[in-house]
């Protein structure tokens, strides 16, 4: 079973030696974790965002005159953002059926 | 609030009086007789513009814009036709047998009321633009 | 503060100051046109290089202050423009010269009135477009729906 998070090995190591005594083991993440994904992602959108702000503010100064450049870059931007708001949304919602989930 | 708007129709206004004056030239450049049938030929009526626009309430408004500065009654001397069967010939004096017409040029007239009609559009156009802004700029909030 | 950093982040006061600029010289352009019979008249313009120039300035200083993508901009005073702290924007348009003198002693350029008309307008949009996109995609993430 997979553990993106982390959450379960954390707490079958914290039992106290438990699951690696009964030779229980995880099996090995193939490729980056989620958190890793996440976060290069996180990376990605925030230099998207940080070139059409750059984009935008060349053309209102002048120092380039493609209008259709910077509606490209504001659109990547933009579709990163709304991609990355969708996934967080997801993810919200998932935490909440986990905690209303009965033990 | 005194805009840019309120600058166009100005320049309209203005126009549109020149064209009016225009029309009255043209409509009169035969007339020589006066309301009350007295011989006094009719005088072209000039339009001056000046910039700015004294009925505004705001001291900016009034810089911004244009205004009819005063409609001149153009004293050039008349148009005199020899004539002298006329009952309104001139009797004597440098002008006998001589009658006295409105010194009123069609063509000149015409080519005024063209420049003016163009003006007008440019003005129209101006203000178009204006509101198109506007309306975009709203399309900010909904 | 929050708030401040959200209102002003990214291009957004570069497009506020696009914008308010466009606005002002309409009323500028309306006025040329509007007295483009009127004798001894000599149009007046603000010009947009040096304003663009200006703006280019208060990027710059913005960007080596905080990185570009928050802060508000620092507006240096120019002969023309001038911005103040609530916002307004005041232009000091000067006259252009260069033109042909007519007999009336007016010095228009029907052309190039109208194109300049046409380019305000069309930077007007573009602001305000690139604002709207902006403004929608912070909505949507401030509403948390996707």
């Amino acid at each position: 079973m997979t553990d993106p998070l982390g959450i379960i090995n954390r707490i079958g190591n914290g039992a106290g030696g438990f699951g690696r005594a009964a030779g229980v083991e995880t099996a090995p993440t193939q490729g980056p974790s989620f958190k890793d994904v996440l976060i290069k992602n996180i990376d990605q959108v925030n230099k998207l965002q940080q070139e059409a702000t750059v984009a935008t503010e060349d053309l209102m100064t002048g120092k380039r005159m493609d209008l259709e450049g910077v509606i490209l870059a504001t659109h990547k931007a933009d579709t990163a953002f709304r991609m990355l708001l969708s996934v967080r949304n997801k993810v919200q919602s998932a935490l909440e059926e986990v905690k209303q989930m009965r033990v | 609030m005194y805009g840019a708007l309120d600058i166009s129709t100005s320049g309209m206004t203005a126009q549109r009086t020149r064209i009016e004056a225009i029309a009255q030239n043209i409509a009169n450049k035969d007339a020589i007789l006066d309301s009350n049938g007295e011989l006094s030929p009719y005088r072209e009526r000039i339009v001056h513009f000046a910039p700015g626009d004294p009925s505004a309430k705001t001291a900016d408004g009034r810089e911004m814009g244009v205004h009819v500065s005063m409609i001149e009654i153009n004293q050039a001397p008349f148009n005199w036709r020899y004539d002298p069967e006329s009952a309104f010939a001139a009797k004597s004096g440098p002008h006998t047998g001589y009658v006295p017409e409105p010194m009123v040029n069609p063509v000149v007239q015409q080519m005024n009321a063209m420049e003016a009609a163009r003006a007008y559009e440019m003005n129209v156009v101006a203000a178009e633009a204006t509101k198109a802004m506007t309306a975009q700029a709203l399309r900010l909030l909904a | 503060m929050l708030i401040d950093e959200v209102t002003s982040s990214g291009a957004m006061p570069a497009l506020e100051m696009m914008v308010r600029f466009a606005g002002s010289r309409q009323r500028v352009l309306a006025h040329n046109i509007a007295n483009i019979d009127t004798p001894n008249f000599r149009p007046m313009d603000v010009s947009p290089g040096g304003f663009q120039a200006a703006l280019a300035e208060a990027v710059e200083r913005r960007r080596a202050a905080t990185g570009g993508e928050s802060g508000q901009l620092e507006w240096k005073e120019t002969s023309e423009v001038r911005a103040g702290a609530d916002g307004f924007l005041e232009l000091t348009p000067k006259t252009a010269s260069g033109n042909i003198l007519f007999h009336d002693r007016n010095n228009r350029d029907l052309e190039r009135t109208m194109q300049d008309l046409v380019e305000n307008v069309t930077v007007f949009r573009a602001a305000i477009d690139l604002m709207r996109g902006r403004t929608e995609l912070l909505r949507q993430a401030i509403s948390e729906r996707s």
